[in-house]
């Protein structure tokens, strides 16, 4: 008798809080929003494996592209809050979405439970390699004088591209003619080719290139030097200090996401980005490492609220002027 | 199959009554023209745009004028040439067809491939004229099999197979 | 060319090892299974098994993601022979022709010379990758969005050369196609386009759904009238091996697709894509007797399915030379390089020389592997078609709706693919055909793309594209096409009309 009640209040147990039981006990799904190959994919890969293996579950990499990123966070938004579900958004699906689209189906600050900055990909200037300037200083000169003779490549409204160098050319003042691609290789191919003058892109796509010298780097929109691109100045030193904007890769859960289960993922990841085999796999690429603030999730939490009050204001300009015609 | 009928060039002379030549040409060219003005309908509040920076309705607005530019030649051709008359236009296949996929489409994430499989199977399958209930059945159970075999297990895909609330396989 | 023997031995020597050879086998044997698949294609795939990769080293995981892309290419053809559904873009040709050879009981002659022609492009230009890629690059590079965009409209006026009957009707349904690639949300303003607030068409309707809508499902349509009209659908069994003639006359169409689809695959943006229309259009063009085109003719296929495969072995050469990905596949290469610790750029051929020409010699050898795999599966294929029609649709429908779902593990998809069947059965009730439907919805997009990039970048003025001499004489090709291609309907047209008064 007292071991049928005692394995009926088992069963009872294990069915009653099935949250409460060892999270996580299946496989859990990270969504990243854009396309696999990309930066913000390769640094969820990348961090995904050593998380992974501190929580004893896999972390499947799920690619739901789309709308500039926000069909994946939407549909990272509207999952289960089990833990089960979380996201790779980055800077521009939790921090400048809100300005860019104005449909936007999810809130980045209310719709979502941090759990931590993962890695940024610091921005970087640059341009075709026979533009008539040497460095920031002229670049910017030059730029403010001629800027409606000047072609700025992007991967379209709403990309990293797009919305650094709405950023940049609010900065400096120009109202270039901004050229849409379909992606950020297009873009890098007409820059090398020439066709096209300048564009503000994520450092992982550019080491190579600038390496091989088919583009010239201007600077870093980082506070020190990249290791991946030592011989490149900081926005600070080369005179445009205002100009600092990372595209941070961050993990969020959705909004009802138990505290308990918030705290497993936010330590795997600490423990992960702790980790050296990951920290030189993420450098390697170019990363920034240096946001150990916003890598819990009270410090992502204040990071993403800063960033979209950030690009609200500085969108207000760039987006009016994206959807009209160029000035004449 | 007869090869030559279905790849017929639209002047294939049919003995005909009346203005209209061909009437094939005649429905095909004013369906064309009522989308195009659909189409002009839809997209009229989409910038044009200048040559310098081309807006996002410049090329729509051109196809749907030159589709029913054309869509209005069809039609005058049909009074001037001869062609095949409407024809016959069976509806059982399409639509059996068109329910299995949808059929298809809403149960797959709802309850899975176990069921979605054999419905789409059977859905389809009940459009053949020779169709053969039992042997129908059977197979769907089979091929159903055979796909959570191939998709899920060789090749990886996250393919819903069974959805029970709180459980997904 | 001493240089090149040693970099070739390199190469070899990396590849022959056992476990970049059993990578590279994988790597093919799964790319033919998901080329034949209708709907998955290599980039789903490639997804999902990227994670797989990391615990190989990256010159054999690269081996393998490759084999699976070329693959692809080679299993597409199979679907697009057999049952009218082009597993890939560049098979959408394979099906004018390749189609009617099946439904005449040569489906294994056409089978088998798709074959040894994707062979023998492989090893064409996996030479030419390999002695002249850099040089090659430095052309693509001339190639700016106003030579894209002529190349373009080139491509859409060999689009209606594809054409079988009307001429009319074939270029109203390419004007459709660019009219639906224009579906979505526009690249440079963010404003939506036709999609009535539909989010699933928010990014444009899917290559995949739109072939398999239109084109594979309104053929099972088409194909169960003809049954209910008791004609008879069973396909005679004929030879299962190409014959001698056959051979011989695919020989030289094999030649002049693999020079064209390597030309053209170079071009960063895809131009792979445009090379099987080329060829398709080239070879009817010299044909004595170009009425056979759309009936069975094999230089249909041979000369297409050559173009495919060279584009698509030379379209590695922008990523491998440059570092630059041009297409969506090759894009995840490089996301596969560079969780590898390599980030593919201009230097990646001096840095990594054993990464490089091993890959360069894996696909050789992978080309080779396809043939093998492919070739006896021929005879297997054949005999697939015997099984009844009443049970083969439901199969393919089956395989299809999976096949739809999985590329975005999206519900709406497979929606959207039920009533484009419907819109297909209607078409072709009109006497519309759909292969140039499908040409001008993939060149849609890209030539309205360049065509605002070029005339943005010369500040609105049109006459940028005559004055550059590229896309002056590409547009030149274009015209000269079109006329040819109309000409003669205009004065049968006119005769037709006066005779009957």
């Amino acid at each position: 008798m007292t071991r049928s009640i005692a394995a009926l209040a088992l069963a009872a147990a294990a069915l009653a809080g099935p949250a409460r039981a060892a999270y996580p006990d299946r496989p859990i799904t990270m969504i990243v929003p854009f396309a696999a190959g990309g930066p913000t994919d390769v640094v969820a890969r990348i961090v995904a494996e050593p998380m992974g293996r501190t929580l004893g579950q896999q972390i499947v990499v799920e690619n739901v592209a789309g709308a500039g990123g926000t069909t994946g966070s939407t549909r990272a938004a509207q999952a289960a809050p089990d833990g089960y579900t979380i996201e790779m958004g980055h800077m521009g699906t939790h921090g400048a979405a809100r300005a860019v689209y104005p449909d936007l189906k999810y809130d980045p600050v209310k719709d979502f439970a941090p759990i931590g900055l993962a890695a940024g990909t610091p921005i970087v200037i640059v341009a075709r390699k026979d533009f008539p300037a040497q460095d920031l200083k002229s670049f910017v000169a030059y730029l403010k004088a001629n800027s409606d003779k000047l072609n700025e490549a992007h991967a379209g409204v709403g990309s990293v591209s797009w919305t650094t160098c709405s950023y940049l050319n609010s900065l400096v003042g120009a109202k270039p003619t901004r050229v849409a691609y379909r992606g950020t290789g297009p873009a890098l191919n007409d820059l090398v080719a020439g066709h096209v003058d300048y564009m503000c892109d994520q450092i992982v796509n550019l080491v190579p290139q600038i390496q091989a010298k088919t583009i010239k780097a201007y600077a870093v929109a980082l506070p020190d030097r990249s290791p991946a691109l030592p011989d490149v100045p900081t926005t600070k030193e080369a005179g445009l200090a205002d100009f600092q904007v990372t595209a941070w890769n961050a993990i969020f859960a959705p909004k009802e996401t138990p505290p308990e289960i918030v705290k497993k993922l936010s330590d795997a990841l600490q423990k992960a980005l702790a980790d050296e085999n990951t920290r030189k796999r993420l450098l390697d690429l170019g990363a920034d490492l240096s946001n150990k603030a916003a890598t819990t999730p009270d410090g992502l939490r204040k990071h993403v609220e800063s960033e979209v009050s950030r690009w609200d204001k500085v969108l207000k300009g760039a987006t009016a002027g994206a959807g009209a015609a160029p000035p004449k | 199959m007869d090869v030559e009928t279905r790849a017929a060039p639209s002047h294939a002379p049919a003995p005909r009554r009346g203005a209209v030549r061909s009437p094939r040409d005649l429905l095909a060219g004013a369906s064309l023209v009522v989308l195009s003005l659909l189409a002009l309908a839809s997209g009229s509040r989409l910038e044009g745009g200048t040559l310098r920076a081309m807006g996002p309705g410049m090329l729509p607005r051109a196809m749907a004028w030159a589709i029913g530019a054309g869509g209005l030649l069809l039609v005058v051709f049909s009074f001037l040439r001869r062609g095949p008359p409407l024809g016959r236009w069976p509806v059982r296949g399409p639509v059996f067809i068109t329910l299995s996929v949808v059929a298809f489409a809403l149960t797959i994430r709802s309850v899975g491939l176990v069921l979605a499989g054999p419905l789409v199977v059977l859905v389809s399958g009940a459009a053949a004229s020779d169709v053969r209930p039992k042997e129908l059945l059977v197979f769907a159970l089979l091929m159903t099999a055979a796909c959570v075999g191939l998709f899920r297990y060789v090749l990886g895909l996250p393919i819903p197979i069974l959805t029970l609330p709180g459980f997904t396989l | 060319m001493g240089d090149l023997l040693q970099h070739l031995a390199l190469g070899f020597s990396v590849a022959f090892t056992l476990q970049n050879l059993g990578l590279g086998f994988l790597g093919c044997l799964i790319g033919t299974l998901i080329g034949v698949l209708p709907g998955i294609g290599p980039i789903a795939t490639i997804t999902m098994l990227l994670p797989i990769t990391f615990g190989i080293e990256p010159t054999g995981a690269i081996i393998m993601l490759a084999g699976i892309y070329y693959g692809a290419q080679y299993g597409g053809s199979t679907t697009a022979i057999l049952v009218n559904i082009p597993g890939e873009v560049t098979a959408v040709v394979t099906t004018l022709d390749g189609h009617q050879m099946a439904k005449q009981g040569r489906a294994g002659a056409a089978l088998g010379v798709a074959a040894i022609g994707s062979f023998f492009a492989g090893c064409v230009s996996t030479l030419i990758i390999a002695a002249l890629a850099v040089p090659l690059t430095r052309l693509a590079l001339l190639f700016g969005s106003a030579e894209y965009f002529a190349l373009m409209v080139a491509g859409l006026a060999v689009a209606v050369v594809l054409a079988r009957g009307s001429i009319l009707k074939a270029i109203l349904m390419i004007l459709a196609g660019v009219f639906l690639s224009t579906v979505g949300t526009d690249l440079e303003t963010g404003v939506e386009r036709f999609t009535f607030g539909y989010a699933p068409l928010a990014d444009g309707v899917d290559f995949a759904v739109l072939a398999m809508g239109i084109f594979g499902f309104a053929e099972v349509l088409r194909n169960l009238e003809a049954m209910e009209q008791r004609e008879v659908v069973s396909t005679p069994i004929g030879r299962v091996w190409p014959t001698a003639s056959d051979l011989r006359r695919s020989a030289a169409p094999i030649l002049r697709g693999t020079l064209v689809g390597a030309v053209l695959g170079i071009l960063p943006g895809n131009g792979a894509v445009l090379g099987p229309f080329a060829s398709y259009a080239l070879e009817k063009r010299l044909a004595k007797d170009p009425s056979r085109f759309g009936r069975g003719a094999i230089e249909g296929v041979a000369g297409p399915e050559s173009a495919n495969n060279a584009g698509a072995q030379t379209s590695f050469i922008p990523l491998l030379s440059l570092g630059i990905p041009p297409n969506a596949v090759m894009a995840l290469m490089v996301g596969a390089m560079t969780i590898h610790g390599i980030v593919p750029g201009p230097l990646v051929m001096t840095r990594n020389p054993a990464l490089f020409w091993g890959v360069i010699a894996s696909m050789w050898i992978g080309n080779l592997m396809l043939l093998v795999i492919n070739l006896p599966l021929v005879g297997a294929w054949v005999k697939l078609l015997a099984v009844p029609y009443r049970l083969m649709f439901p199969a393919i429908l089956l395989f299809s709706s999976i096949g739809i779902y999985s590329v975005n593990n999206s519900a709406a998809d497979v929606l959207m693919t039920a009533g484009l069947a419907l819109v297909g059965w209607v078409l072709s009730k009109l006497d519309f055909e759909t292969a140039p439907l499908l040409l001008g919805f993939v060149l849609g997009r890209l030539m309205e793309e360049n065509l605002r990039r070029a005339l943005s970048l010369a500040r609105g003025d049109p006459a940028t594209l005559l004055r550059r001499p590229i896309s002056l004489g590409l547009l030149a090709v274009a015209a000269v096409v079109l006329v040819v291609a109309v000409l003669p309907s205009i004065s049968r047209g006119r005769e037709q009309v006066f005779a009957e008064d």
